[in-house]
Parts: C-alpha cells; sequence; structure tokens
C-alpha cells in the first residue's frame, strides 16, 4: 500500500498497529471497518431473530398446538421483536452510515474515530448482554391465589422449548407492570431492560457523531443541499435518536430501579402510574419507527436514480419530506395507546396528527416514482429490491393509515392486522432497502460483483415468501387472531391461513440462504467490479474499489448535486443526458489519484480504549442485576474501574500521533508507487 | 452574527451578571413567601416560572456564550429545550396534570 | 487537464469545520441539546406524581427545607461564575487565575453535592422519606439524584483539569478547549437546577 497511517509511537504503553489480524479490527476506528463489524453482527442477529420467528410460525401452523410451551412462545416474541429491531436493522442502518456518510461527503472519517469506535464496541456488547440472559436470566411465576402456578407464561404446561422461558417475556413494550417486579419476577426483564440501555447508549454516542460529522466535515462545496438523500436521511435519524433515546433511557431507569431497589414509578398497588410508561415508552417507539425506515429510505432514493439512468426526481422535496417525516414523528406517539383510555381529545388529536405522516411519506413514493418514469430502467438486483421497497412499503403505509381512523383501531389493536402492517413497513419496507443497498454497495466493499442471477432469486423468493407470509395476517387479524398467544383454537377456522403464513416464513429462510451463500460465494469468487461498476453519480464512486483505507487520494471539490455524475455527462438540448468524450479518461484520472496518493495521508491512529471503555459497561450492569450479593457489588467496582481507566488512558492518547514532515526519501517512495 | 463575535463579556460584566443573577433568585425566594402568606396562586407560578426562565436565558447566553455562537448550535440547543417543553407538558396534560382550559 | 477540481493535498485527518465551530464544541451542544429530553422526562415524572393525592407517606413537598435548598442553590449558581471567570483567566494567559477558578468552582460544586447528601440524609433518617415510600418521593430521588450524579461528574472534569494545571507550564491551548467543554457542561447542569429549584421546589409546596 503506498500509504497508510503513520507508525504510532509509544506514549504510556504502546499503540496498536496491527494493520491486519483480529487486533487490527479489534482497535479499529476507521469508519469503514466498523462499518462492516456493524454489519455482520447485525446479519448475524437477523439470522437468530428468523429462527425465534420460525419457531414461532411452527407453534402457530397448528390449531392448540403443543410444540412450544406457553413461556418460551412469550420469550420467543419478545426476543425476535427486540432482536430485529434493535439488534439487526438499527445496527445494520448503522453499518451502512458508518460505512458510506465519509465517504459520500468527501471526508476521510467520521468527526470522532475514537468515539465511533466506542459506539460499535457499546453496541456489540450490549447484544452480548442481552443474549446472555438465554444463559443466566431467569423467569420465576407468581403463585395464584389458589396455590396454582399463577400464569403459564413463565414455565409449565404442554409443549417444549420450556428451557426458553428464562428469558425475557414482556414483549419489546415491556408494559407495565407487566414487566415490573411482580409480574415477571427473575432477572430476565432487567436483562431487557439494562440491554436495551446499553445498545441505546451507542446509538445516542454515534448519533452525536453523525450529526458533527454531516455538519462539520463535508468536503469544499459540499453543501447541505448537494448531499446525497442517504446523507439526509442519516442526519434525520441521527437527530431523532440525539432527542428520543434520552426519553427511553429515563423510562429504563425507573423500571430498572422499580425492579432492583423498590420504587414505585409503575406499580399501581404502590400508586404509580402505567400509563406514563406507555407515554415514554412511545415517545420513544415512534421516532423509533422512523429511525428504522427513514435509512432504507435513503438508500432506495440512491439506488433508483443510478438504475433508472435519471437524476432524483424532486430532490429537495425528498429531503424535506424526510425532515417532515422526522418531525411529525415526534408528534404522534400516543397513537400507540388508542385503546388505553386517553380523552377522546387526545384521540382525535393524535389520529388527526397521524394521518398528517402520510402527506409526507405520499411525497417521497410518487417522486420514486417519478424518478423511475420515463427512464432508462436497469432492472439489477438492487433496482429489484428497490422497487420491492415501494410496492410493499405502500401497502403498509396505507394500511398505516387505516390505524389512525381510531374506532377502526380499536378493532385492530393486538390482533394480526397490526403484525401484518408492521412487517410490511419494517420488514417490505426497511430490510428490502437494507437488501437493495447490500447488492449496490457490495462492490465498494470487496471490488466484487454479487452473483446477478442467484440475486434475482434471491429477491423473488424474498418477495413471494414475504407476501405469503404477511398478507395473510390482515385477513387473519380481521377475523380477530389475537397477537401475542400462543394457541387458539381449531373452532376458530384460522388454522388454514396460518399453515399458509408458517410455509411463507420458510420461504423467507430459503431466500436468506440464497443471499447468504451468494455473499460469501461472490465475496472469494464475484466478477471483478473495476471502477464505478453502475456507471453510479456519488461521490462515494468517484474512488476505487474496495475503498483505501484513506477513502479518497485527494480531498474532493464539489460542485453539484450528483457531482461525480456531471463530471462523466452532459445534456444535450433536450435534457438528456450524453455521456462526454474524455470521460473515460476522467475515470482513469480518479483512479489513477485514488491509488495513488499525491501526499502521505495520516489517518487517526488505532486505539484499544474504545474497546476496553465499552468492556466496561455490562460488568457494571451485570453488577446492578446482582448487586444485593458480594460479588455483584464488586463486578459494579471492577466494571467502573475498567471503565475508567479506559477513560484516562484516552485522554491521555492524542487521536492521531504526531509526526514528521514527509521527508524527501519517502516522497520518493511516493513517486515510486512503494 | 454581527461583529460581537469575538467581544466576550469581561470579568467585570461576568461579575454583574452573577449580581443579577442573585438578585433574581432573592427575588424566587422571596416570592415563595409571600406566596404562603397571600395564596397569588396561578400569578405565583407565572411570576417564579418567568424569573427562572429569566436566569436560564442569562446563563445559556452569556455564561455559555451562545449567543455569540454560530447559529447552528443555538438552533440545536433551542429546538431541544423547546421539543422537550413542548412534548412533556402535552404528555403532563394526557395524564390530567396540567389542566389546559380554554 | 480535465474538469475535475482538485484542491491543494490536504494532508492531514483534520476537520476544516464546514459550521466554523470545532468539531468537539458542537459535539457538546449537540449533546447538551438531547439532555433536555431526559431531565425533561425526569421532571415530567415529578410534576406527575408530587401532588398525586392518596399516597401512603411522606411526600417530598411536605419536607422540603426551602431556605437550605435556597442557599446551596446560590452555591450552584455561584459556582458558573467561577466558571467563566476561569475561562476567561485562562484566554488571558493568566495561568494562575485559571487555577484558583477551577479550584473554586470544583469547589463549590462538592459544597452543592455536599448539600444534596445532607438533604437525602434529613429525608431518610428524620422524615422516614425512602425511594419506595411513594412514587413521588421515588421521583424525587431519581431527579435530584441523576442531576447530583452530573454534578460529579463535572466536579471530577473539573478536579482533572485542575490537576493538570498545576503541572509545569499550566494548560495548554489543546487542554483550553477541554476546559471550555467542561465549562459548557457545568453551566447547563446549573440551568437545569435552576429549573429544579422552581418547578421541583418553590412551586410544589402547597401553599398553605
Amino acid at each position: 500500500m503506498t500509504v497508510t497511517a503513520e507508525r504510532p509511537r509509544t506514549t504510556i504503553f504502546k499503540r496498536p498497529s496491527s494493520a491486519y489480524g483480529i487486533w487490527s479490527w479489534l482497535t479499529t476506528v476507521d469508519h469503514k471497518k466498523i462499518g462492516i463489524m456493524y454489519g455482520y453482527a447485525a446479519f448475524s442477529f437477523f439470522i437468530i431473530g428468523g429462527l425465534e420467528a420460525l419457531l414461532l410460525r411452527v407453534q402457530l401452523a397448528q390449531a392448540n398446538a403443543e410444540f412450544l410451551t406457553a413461556g418460551a412462545y412469550n420469550a420467543l416474541f419478545t426476543m425476535h421483536a427486540t432482536t430485529m429491531i434493535f439488534l439487526f436493522i438499527m445496527p445494520a442502518s448503522a453499518a451502512f452510515m458508518n460505512y458510506l456518510i465519509p465517504l459520500m461527503i468527501g471526508a476521510r472519517d467520521v468527526a470522532f474515530p475514537r468515539l465511533n469506535a466506542l459506539s460499535w464496541w457499546i453496541f456489540f456488547f450490549g447484544g452480548i448482554f442481552l443474549y446472555s440472559t438465554f444463559v443466566f436470566g431467569t423467569s420465576v411465576a407468581p403463585v395464584g391465589p389458589d396455590g396454582i402456578s399463577g400464569n403459564l407464561a413463565a414455565g409449565g404446561g404442554p409443549g417444549s422449548f420450556n428451557w426458553l422461558a428464562a428469558s425475557p417475556d414482556g414483549g419489546w413494550f415491556a408494559y407495565q407492570p407487566n414487566a415490573g417486579p411482580f409480574y415477571s419476577p427473575g432477572t430476565a426483564m432487567d436483562y431487557w431492560a439494562l440491554g436495551l440501555q446499553i445498545i441505546g447508549l451507542a446509538s445516542l454516542v454515534s448519533a452525536v457523531n453523525f450529526i458533527v460529522t454531516i455538519f462539520n466535515m463535508r468536503a469544499k462545496g459540499m453543501r447541505l443541499l448537494r448531499m446525497p438523500v442517504f446523507v439526509w436521511m442519516s442526519t434525520v435519524v441521527a437527530f431523532l435518536l440525539l432527542f428520543s433515546i434520552p426519553i427511553i433511557a429515563v423510562a429504563l431507569f425507573m423500571v430498572t430501579f422499580d425492579r432492583q431497589f423498590g420504587t414505585l414509578f409503575f406499580a399501581p398497588v404502590g400508586g404509580g402510574d402505567p400509563i406514563l410508561w406507555q407515554h415514554l415508552f412511545w415517545l420513544f417507539g415512534h421516532p423509533e419507527v422512523y429511525i428504522l425506515i427513514l435509512p432504507a429510505m435513503g438508500i432506495v432514493s440512491e439506488v433508483l436514480p443510478v438504475f433508472s439512468r435519471k437524476p432524483l426526481f424532486g430532490y429537495s422535496a425528498v429531503v424535506f419530506a424526510g425532515a417532515a417525516i422526522g418531525f411529525l414523528g415526534f408528534g404522534v406517539w400516543a397513537h400507540h395507546m388508542l385503546a388505553s383510555g386517553i380523552t377522546p381529545v387526545a384521540q382525535a388529536a393524535f389520529g388527526l396528527a397521524t394521518m398528517t405522516i402520510a402527506i409526507p411519506t405520499g411525497i417521497k413514493i410518487f417522486n420514486w416514482l417519478g424518478t423511475m418514469w420515463g427512464g432508462r430502467l436497469r432492472m439489477t438486483t438492487p433496482m429489484l429490491f428497490a422497487v420491492g421497497f415501494i410496492a410493499m412499503f405502500t401497502i403498509g403505509g396505507l394500511s398505516g393509515v387505516t390505524h389512525a381512523v381510531v374506532p377502526s383501531d380499536w378493532q385492530q389493536t393486538d390482533t394480526y392486522y397490526i403484525v401484518a402492517h408492521l412487517h410490511y413497513v419494517l420488514f417490505g419496507g426497511s430490510v428490502f432497502g437494507l437488501f437493495a443497498g447490500l447488492y449496490y454497495w457490495f462492490p465498494k466493499l470487496t471490488g466484487k460483483m454479487m452473483n446477478s442471477k442467484l440475486g434475482k432469486t434471491h429477491f423473488w423468493l424474498m418477495f413471494i415468501g414475504f407476501n405469503i407470509t404477511f398478507a395473510p395476517m390482515h385477513w387473519l387479524g380481521l377475523q380477530g387472531m389475537v397477537r401475542r398467544t400462543w394457541k387458539y383454537a381449531p373452532e376458530t377456522g384460522l388454522e388454514p391461513w396460518n399453515v399458509v403464513v408458517t410455509i411463507g416464513a420458510f420461504i423467507i429462510a430459503l431466500s436468506v440462504a440464497v443471499f447468504m451463500y451468494n455473499w460469501f460465494h461472490s465475496r472469494r469468487h464475484g466478477v471483478d467490479s473495476g471502477f464505478d461498476p453502475w456507471d453510479a453519480r456519488t461521490l462515494e464512486w468517484a474512488i476505487p474499489n474496495p475503498t483505501p483505507e484513506y477513502n479518497f487520494g485527494v480531498s474532493p471539490v464539489i460542485s453539484k448535486l450528483d457531482h461525480f455524475w456531471h463530471l462523466k455527462y452532459d445534456q444535450d438540448d433536450e435534457g438528456r443526458a450524453v455521456r462526454k468524450d474524455d470521460a473515460d479518461q476522467i475515470i482513469a484520472e480518479l483512479e489513477h489519484v485514488g491509488l495513488n496518493p499525491p501526499e502521505p495521508i495520516h489517518l487517526p491512529n488505532p486505539s484499544y480504549f474504545p474497546l476496553l471503555m465499552a468492556a466496561g459497561f455490562p460488568l457494571m450492569f451485570y453488577g446492578i442485576i446482582y448487586h444485593t450479593t458480594a460479588w455483584g457489588k464488586a463486578l459494579i467496582v471492577i466494571g467502573a474501574m475498567v471503565a475508567l481507566t479506559a477513560v484516562i488512558g484516552w485522554a491521555m492518547e492524542p487521536v492521531e500521533e504526531p509526526h514528521d514532515e514527509p521527508s524527501e526519501e519517502r516522497a520518493e517512495e511516493v513517486e515510486a508507487g512503494v | 452574527m454581527t461583529a460581537e463575535q469575538d467581544t466576550h463579556p469581561s470579568p467585570a460584566q461576568y461579575w454583574k451578571i452573577a449580581a443579577l443573577l442573585a438578585i433574581l433568585t432573592t427575588f424566587e425566594v422571596a416570592m415563595f413567601y409571600v406566596d404562603r402568606e397571600l395564596g397569588l396562586g396561578g400569578l405565583n407560578a407565572l411570576i417564579l416560572i418567568s424569573l427562572a426562565l429569566l436566569k436560564f436565558v442569562i446563563v445559556v447566553g452569556w455564561y455559555m456564550h451562545l449567543r455569540f455562537e454560530s447559529a447552528i448550535p443555538n438552533r440545536f440547543f433551542t429546538a431541544g429545550a423547546i421539543l422537550a417543553l413542548a412534548l412533556y407538558l402535552v404528555v403532563l396534560s394526557a395524564l390530567g396534570v396540567v389542566v389546559i382550559r380554554g | 487537464m480535465s474538469d475535475v477540481v482538485h484542491e491543494t493535498p490536504v494532508a492531514h485527518h483534520d476537520e476544516h469545520e464546514s459550521t466554523g465551530i470545532g468539531n468537539r464544541k458542537l459535539g457538546m451542544w449537540v449533546f447538551l441539546s438531547s439532555e433536555f429530553m431526559f431531565f425533561g422526562a425526569l421532571i415530567a415524572t415529578y410534576l406527575l406524581y408530587s401532588n398525586r393525592g392518596g399516597f401512603e407517606g411522606t411526600y417530598p413537598s411536605e419536607i422540603y427545607d426551602i431556605p437550605f435548598t435556597s442557599v446551596s442553590s446560590f452555591v450552584l449558581l455561584m459556582s458558573s461564575l467561577t466558571m467563566v471567570l476561569a475561562h476567561n483567566a485562562l484566554s488571558k494567559g493568566d495561568q494562575n487565575g485559571t487555577r484558583t477558578w477551577l479550584f473554586a468552582t470544583a469547589a463549590l460544586g462538592a459544597v452543592f453535592l455536599g448539600g444534596q447528601v445532607f438533604e437525602f440524609t434529613e429525608f431518610i433518617v428524620q422524615s422516614d422519606m425512602t425511594l419506595s415510600t411513594n412514587p413521588a418521593a421515588s421521583a424525587f430521588y431519581l431527579l435530584t439524584g441523576f442531576h447530583g450524579t452530573h454534578v460529579a461528574v463535572g466536579v471530577i472534569m473539573l478536579l482533572s483539569l485542575w490537576g493538570i494545571s498545576r503541572r509545569k507550564g499550566g494548560l495548554s491551548e489543546e487542554h483550553g478547549m477541554n476546559l471550555e467543554l467542561v465549562g459548557l457542561y457545568w453551566h447547563f447542569v446549573d440551568i437545569i437546577w435552576i429549573v429544579i429549584f422552581t418547578v421541583v421546589y418553590l412551586l410544589s409546596v402547597p401553599s398553605a
């Protein structure tokens, strides 16, 4: 490699310097490596969450089935949702944001590279912490007045997999007092509350980091309204995280204090108000919905113009609609609570506010259609997923509007109709968008192309499987099938559609297997992508594939929206894009500069401390769960010491080690391309 | 932003601002006792909240130099404060604590 | 040459700061904006429970010692003055002044914390009001406890800066930035207390 980070010097003890191998990953502060780690971790949790869903579907395929115990069922639906939301879609979006934001705005890294590594490691340990509940967690059923175990949910009863029941089982929304100390004794819900607390901290740190990066690190000429839509949507997401994570943090602290230290925030016997929990949870929970969907909208807004060979229709409208969705997203939380007894005025107000969200969302959908309209479409795999996204998300959006109608919502609440709706937006929306992004940016990561035949197989299997799975849930819900209930009676007549749904779920699983084979196979044996394989528009494609460690050989200067496209294309008199005569030469030049930076580039040095500091949190939080024991107290102290050591080391260590001015010898080396 | 960019207050001004803050705090505590005697109710709340708001703005504007910063942190900070105020007022009114009368 | 415009190569991972405000300072402002949501939730919870009737045990508002809290509020307010004076001294290169005012700020913060410990002890021992007495008490302790934690973190940061300033050469320009950041954080903790003092203490005592 021509240019790497300068050799680190020793401070107190030696700074990590591995350029490859396991330590290079454990100590990296490179936004690309961090993005890749986020991606693999997220995908692993996607597989785990998917397996949980399959177990649920096997149980439901038959009326009165005895495949899972009630306790295992409760634990599985709780962990399925928690996993998919907090451990899959959020980190998967974070993966794209990490990898792409600096590239798209023409920066060499994020504003705070070590904080970025810290976010990732906190997230990672948070995920491990949450899942360690399967090993350490307990959930004991209270004994009912008749002396019989009060609820089947905590175990016993017919069925198998009861060992799973010792994990969080209060739903991803953890309604109180059901998830409080009285009805959910044992430690499982503590693992849930504290695990989410850790993961939330990771999100808050990255939100600050991304906001500063986007506002401060843009290349020359990259004005806010020249940023790619993906960066814009990431900005909105970062603000949503910034303002919503603290709310859930407080709410989770209250739950933890209720469970561990005897406070009475949500305990009705002591005067607490469970509805307060619902308000705080959904104040966070609704912005969270947009945190999950907006990155996918950003991805789709990047993919569609490239494969329609047209600029995004109404760029500024898409940007402002995204910002409007984010803003309105804070004002509609109580539509999750329409059946909780809030006043009629509040119901009407929140119902109306919810309907207004359809306006910016509709603007986006029509802009995407406008982008495709009259374009020369190339139906590649990423394009298929993007188009699939529009169609599926529109269905999910429309069923969403039906919940804004209060009487209709009362009918649908807690039925499979809601399950259908949320999967159409989160799976048909977010997940399709994420897959579009994976196929689209795979060459950026690897310098290889993914196999398009397998890719299209994946798409069609997933598209068909998805609709077979979730479309029938609409009618199941309208027929009265209740959510979060592990059995239904044969007389209800719900069984046939449930069989169909379960078959669909397995088709989705098959499609994911195809994707995984394609991914790992293409990484080794894929066709070389070369430079700019998609004839793309945005800055990340104006550098070689895979991305060099330093991103840009020379920091770019931006003069227009879709700068890279305008380097290659002119407009003729009728406004059609015409490739410039010297386009190939420009590309060759970009490739040359990208691979051979004319000047030495100093990158931030790797560091041990983000990893060390992040490791302190789970230790402390294990300690909180077991604080009544001596070793629990010891763990709190040890965790705090670990984190404090890391803080001190971090503060003493400069972001970038001091370096000499490049010597002439070095300049010659660079010249010679060593 | 005008040429004020670099004209941070001088130490003398900082002391004057502190004196003002001290006086405002004295007023607050005095209001508390006046209200105990007279039972001013809503008026007391209005006065006390105005005084707190004034202190808040003085500290943010002069001690935190927000008055002298560029527009960006100003907007973020104001957005956070207003959003928090608005959202929690709605929550409290939905829970029946804050009653908004027509 | 094509129309590819390349600037003179920038050889560092450095920040040209499109907004004209440093990364770390902007980061601190962004973080502080989110803290409004954090304390807002705690204050709202307190307001929900503070005067709800029918709870067992002592309500916090029955046992507030307003003169005592007024004094400790005043102490915290004045620590904002010493904080800006420390910042001002450093910007003039006055290392002695910086040291003195930094220590004064940390000391005032510590006095405030001591007052809080005293207050909690009084409430628990004299008035038998604990975390689990009633939701109002839970909310009071959680809110003021989290605020106190913030103050404690601030005191630790101030003392670290003070420790560095005592070394030979005092605080460098780099540390000056740290001082500014700690200052922002410190003032923020102060303004939150301005709100808490009025809303939680002065306004929640039922008038006679």
